[in-house]
């Protein structure tokens, strides 16, 4: 049981390339078909509140992850938030640099658990810092399909001046 | 009493940015044959086998079926590991401390070099509904959770290059020490932006290497093998996985898992009763937040104290003194498999110029990386 000799030779060295196609579909489920509809629908965000450790989660969930309790009771919450975290991304999912950056960020909701990651936008050089008060831009009601994009991005809340 | 629990050899491959010579499959049959070498043991005398992988990463789908030849485990007992391998250790420890066996083998290994599209991978870990389809990188998680620790425990950008600065260094001493170099805070500040505040440099490159590790029980020690290194805890923990509900500021899961492997050990202070920290350091600010975590700093402590230098090899609490994942590379889910094999070295005061004085007692934590919230800790004991 020995070691093995490994080549040092660079012509000989083998390789072969692998690829897949890989396609799946996924169903939003019970409260995020809700979610997303009411989203494209009505152009508002909905959250689902739980009755025994009064939170109320956005976007809605079908479950307590806390208590574990089924979560039935559907709010709509106002759309504008708060930037709990942000980043600008130099990079995009190829790898390749993005100029300018994409400008992200966890945004929550007054009074809920949870929040949404999405774009920060606005004027060109806008900046933006952690606890800027951000609002909602939805695209035109007729190019909303019912998913995350539904939402062009946040932008600075009307009258929020820091 | 569950019975006491031994590490008696490892084996492992020096990290290295690519492995053209050898299939991934060698690379873990290099490893096992130095591990079955300095356990004392044929792998036929092994009880059970925990191969840790993860099918995107491998390139092959039900990549656990191809796990157990090149170890020499065929029509033997294995149980594939699809986490890190520090959640390996704690199985092969539970299933030899219940009596089920009285030895067992843990590998894991990366040959990230293989994996031409990694960030489509890790988007894929994604939520599809609510995450993927912005369509981005997904390391921007660390980004946005950089930015919240930081918020949140006031470590500055100075305090999180002093990490890469340490820990590049000391690879330079490290013969596993792939990315070893001498570099300065400026150098790491002034770098290429990736994911603002986190920098490119500030992002532990990736590296190809395979370990393994055989386990036995007190009572069943064979005569030739390496003198053992103790389990003494092991715990694992998960926050939530969703971006919408996890702590954005806080390693909630790495809190939980240290908190049992402590209660296991009987740790009660860990910067005091632990001498050598092997920590996930995937990220600068990484190093920083799970130092917190675990209970080896107070919140808000970590970056003073990395600055002050008391994280060196020499210092009062030294952590990563192999160089960790900044300095020896990310090895996907054989990096926390990496840190359990480096505290078995200095504790075995085999470390040779990166040797922490005195090591009786060591930590190692993993974390499975971007988007996951899954941590894993081992203490061991000489
Ligand atoms: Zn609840």
């Amino acid at each position: 049981m020995g070691l093995i000799q490994k080549s040092s030779s660079n012509q000989e060295l083998r390789h072969y390339r692998g690829n897949i196609p890989v396609g799946n579909l996924y169903t939003a489920g019970i409260a995020g078909d809700r979610f997303f509809v009411d989203l494209r629908d009505k152009g508002r965000l909905l959250g689902t509140r739980c009755p025994s450790c009064e939170r109320t989660f956005v976007p809605a969930r079908h479950f307590c992850e806390e208590c574990f309790t089924r979560l039935e009771e559907y709010v709509p919450v106002p759309s504008s938030g708060t930037v709990h975290s942000l980043t600008a991304a130099h990079v995009d999912l190829d790898g390749k640099p993005l100029d300018p950056p994409h400008v992200l960020a966890f945004i929550t909701f007054e009074g809920c658990a949870g929040g949404l990651v999405h774009r920060l936008g606005g004027a060109p050089g806008q900046s933006f810092r952690i606890g800027d008060r951000v609002e909602m831009v939805l695209k035109d009601r007729k190019k909303r399909t019912g998913g995350i994009n539904d939402i062009e991005h946040f932008r600075p809340a009307k009258g929020s001046r820091r | 009493m569950p019975r006491r629990v031994a590490i008696i050899g490892v084996g492992a491959t020096v990290p290295r940015p690519v492995t053209p010579e050898l299939s991934y499959r060698e690379l873990i049959h290099e490893a096992a044959v130095r591990a079955y070498e300095e356990a004392g043991v044929e792998p036929r005398e092994i009880g059970t086998f925990m191969p840790c992988t993860e099918d995107f990463y491998e390139g092959i789908s039900i990549s656990d079926e191809y796990s157990n030849d090149q170890l020499g485990a065929v029509l033997k007992p294995v149980h594939t590991i699809g986490g890190d391998g520090i959640h390996g250790i704690a199985t092969a420890y539970m299933q030899i401390a219940t009596g089920l066996f009285d030895t067992a083998v843990v590998e894991a290994h990366s040959k990230a070099s293989n994996v031409l599209t990694p960030h489509h991978i890790m988007n894929y870990a994604m939520d599809p509904v609510l995450n993927r389809p912005l369509g981005e990188n997904p390391l921007y998680v660390a980004g946005l959770e950089m930015s919240r620790f930081m918020h949140e425990s006031g470590a500055t950008s100075e305090e999180c290059a002093w990490v890469v600065v340490k820990n590049r260094r000391n690879a330079l001493s490290n013969p596993n020490g792939a990315f070893g170099a001498k570099v300065t805070v400026h150098d790491v500040l002034s770098g290429p932006a990736a994911f603002c505040p986190l920098g490119a440099l500030e992002m532990a490159p990736p590296s190809d290497a395979a370990f393994v590790v055989v386990l036995a029980a007190e009572d069943r020690l064979p005569a030739r093998a390496a003198s053992p290194v103790w389990i003494r805890g092991v715990g694992w923990s998960n926050d939530s996985p969703t971006l919408e509900t996890r702590s954005w500021a806080r390693a909630l899961y790495a809190e939980a898992a240290a908190q049992r492997a402590y209660r296991m050990a009987g740790i009660r202070n860990p910067a005091r009763d632990i001498d050598c920290f092997e920590i996930d350091d995937t990220f600068s600010y990484k190093e920083l937040q799970h130092l917190e975590a675990l209970g080896i700093c107070d919140r808000g402590e970590a970056g003073k104290r990395t600055a002050r230098g008391e994280t060196e090899i020499d210092g009062a609490t030294p952590v990563n003194a192999s160089g960790g994942s900044l300095g020896c590379g990310h090895m996907l889910d054989a990096t926390g498999l990496f840190r359990t094999v480096e505290c078995v070295r200095q504790l075995r005061g085999e470390a040779g110029q990166v040797q922490v004085k005195d090591a009786k007692t060591a930590l190692a934590f993993g974390w499975r990386g971007v988007p996951t919230t899954s941590g894993a800790c081992v203490v061991l004991g000489a």
